[in-house]
């Protein structure tokens, strides 16, 4: 589990919050919060006060994956090979593991052809296939994935979501925009002003939203 | 005296860049035309093209009647020059307090535009690009890191453009405007699919809602909200 207790970041203020393992998709307003909320669980960013722990371990003590919803700001390497090796690398893993890793794990994503361009050859899609690559490349416990599918066509992101399902991280944590993703999840959480405002299956949380544009179109009139 | 007649033709227009090209050919009259395609099929390499920032080659594109064009890059951050959130605005030659208002970024007056999130970002930057009238207007994934209202207050906005043509390269599948005709990028060539609704038959990019309304016997007139949701009553009667 990961649990959050009385937890305050600037206007965000969460007293108490369980996620279990599962796909778990935070939606809600531009500026609700998902962002900084998302951050917290990578431990990119520390809560003012309050705690928040994964498996009793703080996040910054647990394996993260991490895409970035600015796709730029995921990349660190000039060499798309080299991006995707990269958290290995950090880790010291031996040259001969990381190169197999590497391209086993380009070949899961079916994006071997880009192993030899350079990340600013790449089209803005391209760019969130090789952050996620690199999120997934070191069999993360938590994956974090922040609105990475506003860059993915359908197909893409239906071939995507069957990869994050097997790739064995134990918590999948994502914001999305896109409605259809969300109701696809074990959890949902609606943020608005900094509040978790609902909380629980795709079931229990919708109906709260019906006639607003976050209710599923093929749920209704 | 004539009618000003506004229209972009593209003859036999190619880009080739190792194993990846795109060959384009169509004629875009007055309205909105959506082009979809795959992640790396060149729908903003087409953007840049039409805007005049990607040489050709090969082919020509011919613009009758247009003598404004505006493009709109995937990247909002791409577009920053301003330090400050209102000075960003007045870099585009609008008024700070009218965009602030409506975009709900009025406490936000004198923060970076970087330290936005990215959905408040777009929304700031479109804002200042659709204060303007364009005989051209090229949206690339404007719809990217909205959030759902968002969403349908641009569709509104979009739908609300009476004249000029409005090009919308997405792979959004959701919330869309009413549009003239689509587009998509097949296997490096652009497709004229026509006119919605006979358009659904021939687009591959078909949205998965669509897809599954018309199975239930109900296709909807367009691509708006209002389309989806009219057609999915009909089906609950």
């Amino acid at each position: 589990m990961i649990s959050i207790e009385n937890l305050r970041y600037r206007n965000l203020a969460i007293d108490a919050l369980t996620i279990r393992p599962g796909i778990t998709t935070v939606i809600g307003p531009n500026g609700s919060g998902k962002t900084t909320f998302l951050k917290i669980c990578a431990g990119i960013i520390l809560p003012d006060s309050g705690t928040i722990v994964v498996d009793d371990a703080p996040p910054r003590q647990t394996d993260i994956g991490w895409v970035n919803e600015y796709p730029d700001r995921n990349l660190l390497f000039v060499n798309v090979a080299d991006e995707i090796a990269s958290p290995l690398r950090f880790r010291h893993d031996t040259c001969d593991s990381v190169d197999s890793a590497m391209k086993s794990c380009a070949e899961t994503m079916v994006i071997t052809h880009l192993l030899t361009r350079t990340v600013r050859e790449l089209s803005g899609g391209e760019k969130i296939l090789v952050s996620l690559a690199a999120a997934l490349v070191h069999h993360p416990t938590v994956l974090i994935l922040d609105e990475y599918d506003s860059h993915l066509d359908a197909h893409v992101k239906e071939k995507n979501e069957q990869i994050i399902r097997s790739s064995g991280a134990k918590y999948i944590i994502r914001c999305t925009q896109q409605m259809d993703t969300a109701t696809q999840s074990d959890h949902v959480l609606f943020f608005d002003n900094g509040r978790v405002r609902h909380d629980g299956t795709p079931d229990q949380v919708f109906p709260f939203l019906k006639g607003t544009a976050y209710y599923p179109l093929l749920w209704g009139c | 005296m004539g009618v000003l007649i506004i229209r972009i033709t593209l003859n036999r227009v190619h880009a080739i860049r190792d194993d990846w090209s795109l060959s384009a050919s169509g004629t875009l009259d007055e309205g909105v035309h959506l082009v979809s395609g795959d992640v790396g099929s060149g729908k903003s390499t087409l953007a840049l093209m039409i805007a005049g920032l990607f040489p050709l080659s090969g082919g020509s594109i011919e613009k009758e009647g247009i003598t404004s064009t505006m493009l709109s890059l995937q990247f909002p951050e791409l577009h920053v020059t301003g330090l400050t959130v209102a000075e960003e605005c007045t870099s585009w030659g609008v008024s700070p307090d009218d965009i602030l208002g409506t975009t709900g970024l009025t406490g936000k007056r004198d923060v970076s535009p970087l330290s936005l999130s990215r959905g408040e970002l777009n929304r700031l930057h479109l804002a200042c690009i659709l204060a303007k009238n364009h005989d051209l207007l090229l949206l690339d994934e404007p719809f990217s890191s909205l959030d759902c209202e968002e969403k349908a207050k641009l569709c509104t906005r979009i739908g609300q453009t009476s004249q000029g043509i409005t090009i919308i390269f997405t792979h959004e599948q959701e919330i869309l405007p009413r549009v003239t005709r689509i587009w998509e990028i097949v296997d490096g060539m652009l497709v004229d699919c026509g006119t919605p609704p006979d358009a659904f038959q021939n687009w591959h990019h078909v949205p998965s809602i669509i897809e599954k309304l018309t199975a239930l016997g109900s296709i909807p007139d367009n691509l708006s909200l209002d389309d989806l949701k009219e057609a999915a009553c009909r089906i609950r009667g």
